[in-house]
């Protein structure tokens, strides 16, 4: 390091090092207020020369130290100015994604709503209650039908009791025809006993008889025709009865489970719908939350102003500090170098922790009124190939 | 099914037990009939005994409101319990029977 020598005998340096203990009040001034003889006037006239040119030496750094303490005031300000602008552009984006996250929320919110059936949007309320009436219009024709059918099946039981009793007239027919078929021989037969005297009778007798196979014939095409209504009617109740027996009560309890089922599904949209405006609050609110910290980021401009005021002062302070030398040497003798407060030096090096402000001040104090300088040795970016800015290095 | 008739001046009860199913078509006719020719205003029947009923059950209660109604004589459905009810319920028979639980 630079200011590591505390030799006094090393060459070249323009400026000796002298103790600290030369800022204090020196033994030289001790020995009380007598009559100065001559010899002590001039050890007190070397005394008040070796101190002007202390104090020469140490103000000068001390101006010097002012100045890079203003630039590194500036360069905090700019740094800070800087960081403050990128902190609110990344709020305003945050912002502004909360913002759309809340709106977006609010689009599956009504989206959630209801369903869209056919281009048309129905809420899910009115789905749900079309398809428990629907339902429930299906079971009133399950219990029409199944009254209907019933009334059938015993409209049938009745028509096959009836047919049973068209049975038992053919019958009936039959018996009676017989009888008169058996009548009407018998008369043929007394006719033909009877002689000439019965021939008329006989010829009637013969026509009854003809009228009895008729009728006969007439009886047997009436079963044959009543037998297929017969068949007809009792196929029918048959399948009538396979209708009428097909339990539809398991479909009519479906209702309860599609009934629960649609609850469930309200319920359950509802919850959501819930959730999701609570989310979209969320969302209100973080956004307002971000638009108020931005506004809080405005500290920085009342830093700026402040740091402004303190490096102006700062500037004042070592514009009267150099006016201060400038006089003091004028009075000094030109041959008289002032040393460095090199034990001052170290001690307010050792407070700079930051690598790289410490190699800025370090290389501003020696390049300073150097021919470097003024070729721009000193500009702001010195010392940035150490590394990052803001890096904070820790020992 | 099985059924017991108790029948007063004003109200017979009419006690359904077992499974009413459409096997049971010619007895509840039977039944029918029965109500119909006593003399009691309210008819009741009691179907706290009754296990099941299926679609064609239903369609017979249906007819014998029909049939009672017809007589200016009333059908009440009474004490339902399990399947019977819950297929009552849901066939919403209450709006054409009065049901009493």
């Amino acid at each position: 390091m630079f200011f590591n020598r505390r030799d006094s005998s090393h060459g070249g340096s323009p400026h000796p090092v002298v103790k600290s203990s030369a800022f204090k009040t020196d033994e030289a001034d001790a020995p009380g207020r007598a009559v100065p003889t001559a010899a002590a006037r001039v050890d007190a006239a070397a005394v008040a020369h070796e101190t002007l040119i202390n104090w020469l030496g140490f103000a000068d750094i001390q101006r010097r130290t002012m100045e890079i303490l203003r630039s590194e005031l500036d360069r905090t300000s700019v740094l800070v100015e800087n960081s403050t602008l990128d902190l609110s552009a990344r709020f305003r984006d945050l912002a502004e994604s909360a913002r759309n996250q809340a709106s977006q929320v609010e689009h599956i919110i009504i989206m959630a709503r209801s369903v869209e059936i056919d281009g048309d949007k129905v809420p899910i309320d009115h789905l749900v209650t079309s398809m428990q009436d629907a339902i429930s219009g299906m079971i009133d024709n399950i219990v029409t039908l199944s009254m209907k059918a019933m009334n059938m099946v015993y409209l049938l039981d009745d028509v096959q009791k009836d047919v049973e009793d068209l049975e038992k007239c053919i019958s009936d027919i039959d018996s009676i025809n017989r009888q008169t078929n058996f009548l009407a021989l018998n008369a043929t037969i007394e006719a033909s006993r009877a002689g000439e005297a019965g021939r008329t009778f006989a010829v009637v007798a013969q026509e009854v008889r003809h009228l009895s196979r008729t009728t006969s014939a007439l009886a047997d095409r009436m079963r044959a025709k009543v037998m297929a209504v017969v068949k007809g009617v009792r196929d029918g109740h048959d399948i009538l009865r396979m209708i009428a027996n097909t339990d539809m009560s398991p479909q009519m309890l479906a209702k309860e489970r599609v009934d629960k089922t649609m609850e469930s599904l309200v319920v359950q949209t509802n919850h959501f719908q819930d959730v999701l405006e609570g989310a979209a609050a969320s969302s209100g609110e973080m956004s307002a939350h971000i638009s108020r910290m931005v506004t809080g980021m405005q500290f920085q401009d009342l830093t700026k102003q402040r740091l402004e005021h303190v490096g102006d002062s700062m500037s004042i302070i070592s514009a009267g500090l150099e006016e201060l030398v400038t006089r003091t040497r004028a009075v000094l003798p030109t041959d008289s170098p002032a040393p460095m407060p090199q034990e001052w030096l170290d001690h307010l090096l050792g407070r700079f922790t930051l690598s790289e402000m410490r190699q800025r001040f370090v290389r501003h104090l020696l390049l300073e009124g150097t021919a470097l300088d003024d070729h721009g040795a000193l500009d702001a970016t010195a010392g940035l190939d150490q590394g990052a800015e803001g890096d904070i290095e820790l020992f | 099914m099985d059924y017991s008739i108790d029948a007063k001046d004003h109200e017979a009860t009419v006690r359904l037990s077992g499974r009413l199913t459409f096997n049971d078509h010619a007895k509840l006719r039977a039944l029918i009939r029965e109500m119909s020719q006593n003399h009691a205003r309210r008819q009741v029947l009691d179907l706290s005994s009754l296990e099941f009923v299926d679609s064609a059950g239903i369609g017979m209660l249906l007819i014998a409101r029909e049939e009672l109604v017809g007589q200016e004589k009333s059908l009440v459905l009474r004490q339902p319990v399990g399947q019977v009810k819950r297929v009552l319920s849901v066939a919403q028979l209450g709006k054409l029977i009065s049901i009493e639980e």
